[in-house]
């Protein structure tokens, strides 16, 4: 045992290292694309252009450019920091996004500059469900209030202005009586300055959007709740009710304005373009970029309050699938066995179907939004009852297979001496069919673990969503990721060898 | 055997699978004390009619009155039946993932007819009698075919049913291992239990059985003492079956 112990580190170690090799390689290779030069807003045609999905920039460059004959690529990203990243790399020619998170980024990547002509200007303002005039109303009147007293220029100040006034007039929350509950506010925090992560802050996601949206409920009296979610979600968040108030930098559209209503906007912005220059960019070595990555501001942080979702997520999941996935299975044999259970047998077939026929990732956004959509519920839930309920379906088709691998004569046996089906199955089948189907079963708890690095999509910050959240401040991809599939590569082979475990000591009584 | 009381009464029993006729109307009774050999060809139903006695096969049609109760009639509790009918089957069947001597408890214990203690008396006074003390501890995976044999017939017994049956036991054991299942079966049959044994072994009809049914096609084809079967066969199909296997 243990000389295969040792050797099963040795190959994940190999694995690992191959993987490490592999991503730096690629990364080599993909910066010397041969990319297109952009030194005006008339190059972009033609060009690959990198956006943000969903956001203005992604509407301009597709109303201008998409299929033109010039033949212009557009690649759209589900961050900003993304689709820099993709820009580093050299999968992109430009990127369009807002000009102060492009001042940020670009603060940070001394290879990529901003085009000095804009390409749009435009307006911030808050989005409201259209059900919710009222909020409207009361949102607009405080904003007026703040203009008028200087707030707003203020927090903008602190973030964006001169150098002498940046960081002098931070907003600060208001000792004042919330009587009017909860304002659940939306955001996409991969959005410096007006929203970002800043583990130094108690509150995690800071920025201008942020501290409007605290000054306004000071003045209301509501306690403000910050959700971060994929900048697409937002306006269906506020559509189904699971958020009040949409504030993420948000241009007011003709589209958009068909789905929400918008606030008097709050300041104004510009679309600019970001370009790669190539010039030297300035290296840091392995030490200096792991500090940036995982020490600095506390950023282990993010993984550690994501490993441990992920893994309470994967135990109670994998709980609820062993024990309805059993019962299905104890109903489709019973009925194939004993006739009877026409109508639960039916049931259970079509969740077989629907579930194991339709994306995780669908499932569990359906879940999160149409299921639970009038309620707030918390999302580890949320993630529990729909990986639980997927996994269900392919525990179910395991156990079945494994009562159906033990002999006949077993069962038989059991009746004859007079055991009820009931105690048959639980006494004699069901433990024998537990010790054939435990390699299977354990590799479904494999893929439900790594199922669960989809969590991010409701929001939700498990394992993979704390290595985005640091990519998303570092604009360093291979160190949070290769961190991160190192922990799923150790928690996958711990599983691994508890099955193992557990497979050597029921096969004990077969010699 | 003088005790004349009837065990089991079966009338006119069918049994079709898809839409192939294995049991065309059997009739008979079974009296307490009877060891009743079934011989026939394979493929003849004799194990398919003694499935019917415990209804591990459900006749098409026909009845099984065991101890005055007719068994097949609709909501009948058969596990209440069943208790008092020990099988034995040509596999064994044994749990493997018990231990022997949990293999014997686990019935009384769990249908409440002993406490934990008196089902483990029980157990080492049965693996005694079938001469196996020593493996109560052990799996059935370790056990030899003739062993496991004996061990299900000790798991029968535990419930003390009042008739026993048993499908092809020796079948499928090694030749030399045949002897010591059929001796432990002498003793039983000596011991005054009813058994109703489907068998190959031609041997054991003759010399312990007291009653021998000869199946063919799905019917009694003749019904008569050991004597009347194998020395004086009336019909040509069993003088035909008895010159293939003697």
């Amino acid at each position: 045992m243990k000389a295969n112990k040792s050797k099963h580190i040795a190959i994940t170690i190999v694995i690992i290292a191959l993987i490490a090799v592999a991503i730096t390689v690629g990364i080599r290779l993909t910066n010397n694309g041969n990319a297109k030069v952009i030194s005006s807003i008339d190059d972009i045609s033609g060009s690959t252009v990198g956006v943000q999905l969903g956001t203005t920039a992604d509407i301009y460059v597709s109303d201008d450019f998409e299929g033109d004959d010039a033949g212009t690529k557009i690649e759209r990203f589900n961050k900003g920091a993304d689709a820099i990243q993709a820009l580093i790399q050299g999968k992109t020619d430009l990127v369009m996004i807002d000009e102060q998170p492009a001042k940020s980024y670009i603060s940070k990547n001394p290879s990529l500059a901003i085009l000095d002509e804009a390409y749009a200007e435009e307006e911030y303002a808050f989005a409201i469900s259209k059900s919710n005039h009222e909020l409207t109303e009361k949102i607009d009147g405080a904003l007026s209030e703040l203009k008028a007293d200087g707030t707003i220029s203020s927090i903008i100040n602190n973030y964006i202005g001169s150098d002498e006034q940046k960081g002098q007039t931070p907003y600060l929350k208001k000792d004042v009586e919330r009587t009017n509950g909860k304002l659940v506010v939306a955001t996409n925090a991969t959005f410096p300055p007006y929203e970002y992560y800043d583990n130094s802050n108690s509150n995690g996601i800071v920025g201008i959007d942020i501290d409007i949206m605290q000054a306004v409920c000071d003045k209301l009296g509501y306690e403000l709740v910050v959700e971060d979610m994929e900048f697409d979600s937002i306006i269906t968040s506020i559509r189904t009710g699971k958020a009040d108030v949409g504030a993420a930098g948000m241009t007011v559209t003709e589209d958009r304005k068909k789905n929400v209503d918008f606030t008097d906007s709050y300041t104004e912005a510009k679309q600019v373009v970001i370009v790669n220059t190539h010039s030297a960019s300035n290296t840091l070595s392995f030490a200096e970029k792991f500090k940036q990555n995982f020490i600095e501001d506390g950023r282990y942080n993010y993984l550690l309050t994501g490993l441990k979702n992920t893994l309470i997520i994967t135990f109670f999941a994998v709980i609820i699938g062993i024990v309805f996935g059993s019962l299905i299975a104890i109903i489709r044999t019973t009925h194939d066995r004993n006739g009877g259970l026409t109508i639960l047998n039916f049931l259970a077939r079509v969740y077989l179907i629907v579930i194991r026929g339709t994306p995780t990732m669908v499932q569990l956004l359906i879940i999160y939004y149409v299921v639970f959509a009038s309620v707030n519920v918390n999302k580890v839930f949320v993630a529990i009852i729909a990986f639980g309920l997927n996994s269900a379906a392919y525990v179910a088709e395991v156990v079945r297979s494994g009562i159906m691998s033990v002999d006949k004569g077993q069962f038989e046996a059991g009746r004859s001496l007079g055991l009820p089906y009931n105690k048959t199955m639980r006494l004699i089948i069901l433990p024998q069919a537990l010790k054939n189907i435990l390699p299977a079963l354990g590799n479904e708890m494999i893929t439900l673990l790594k199922e669960t690095s989809i969590s991010g999509y409701i929001g939700l910050m498990d394992l993979t969503k704390g290595s985005d959240i640091i990519r998303s401040v570092t604009y360093e991809a291979l160190l949070p990721l290769t961190v991160v599939a190192l922990i799923y590569l150790l928690l996958v082979t711990v599983l691994t060898a508890l099955v193992s475990k557990l497979e050597r000591s029921l096969r004990k009584n077969e010699r | 055997m003088n005790d004349n009381e009837v065990l089991i009464k079966i009338d006119n029993l069918h049994k079709t699978f898809d839409k192939h006729e294995v049991l065309k109307g059997i009739s008979t009774t079974i009296s307490k004390g009877e060891v009743i050999a079934i011989i026939g060809p394979s493929g003849c139903g004799k194990s398919t009619f003694l499935r019917s006695l415990n209804l591990l096969e459900v006749p098409t049609k026909g009845t099984v009155t065991f101890e005055g109760n007719d068994i097949t009639a609709a909501h009948v509790d058969i596990d209440k039946t069943r208790e008092r009918i020990g099988m034995v089957f040509q596999q064994f069947n044994l749990f493997p993932n018990m231990t022997i001597k949990e293999n014997i408890m686990l019935a009384p214990v769990q249908l409440g007819k002993m406490t934990k203690e008196e089902a483990s008396i029980k157990a080492d006074e049965l693996l005694e009698r079938v001469g196996l003390l020593e493996k109560g501890n052990s799996y059935p995976a370790m056990l030899s075919g003739g062993q496991k044999q004996r061990i299900a017939i000790a798991r029968s017994l535990a419930m003390n049913p009042d008739v026993m049956l048993f499908d092809e036991p020796t079948s499928a054991l090694d030749p030399e291992m045949v002897g010591e299942v059929l001796s432990l079966m002498q003793e039983l049959a000596a011991d005054g239990m009813t058994m109703v044994v489907v068998t190959h072994e031609m041997g054991f009809a003759r010399e312990v059985a007291n009653r021998v049914l000869f199946i063919h096609d799905g019917v009694i084809a003749e019904d008569g003492t050991p004597d009347e079967i194998f020395n004086n066969p009336k019909s040509d199909r069993l003088k035909d079956f008895l010159s293939k296997v003697l």
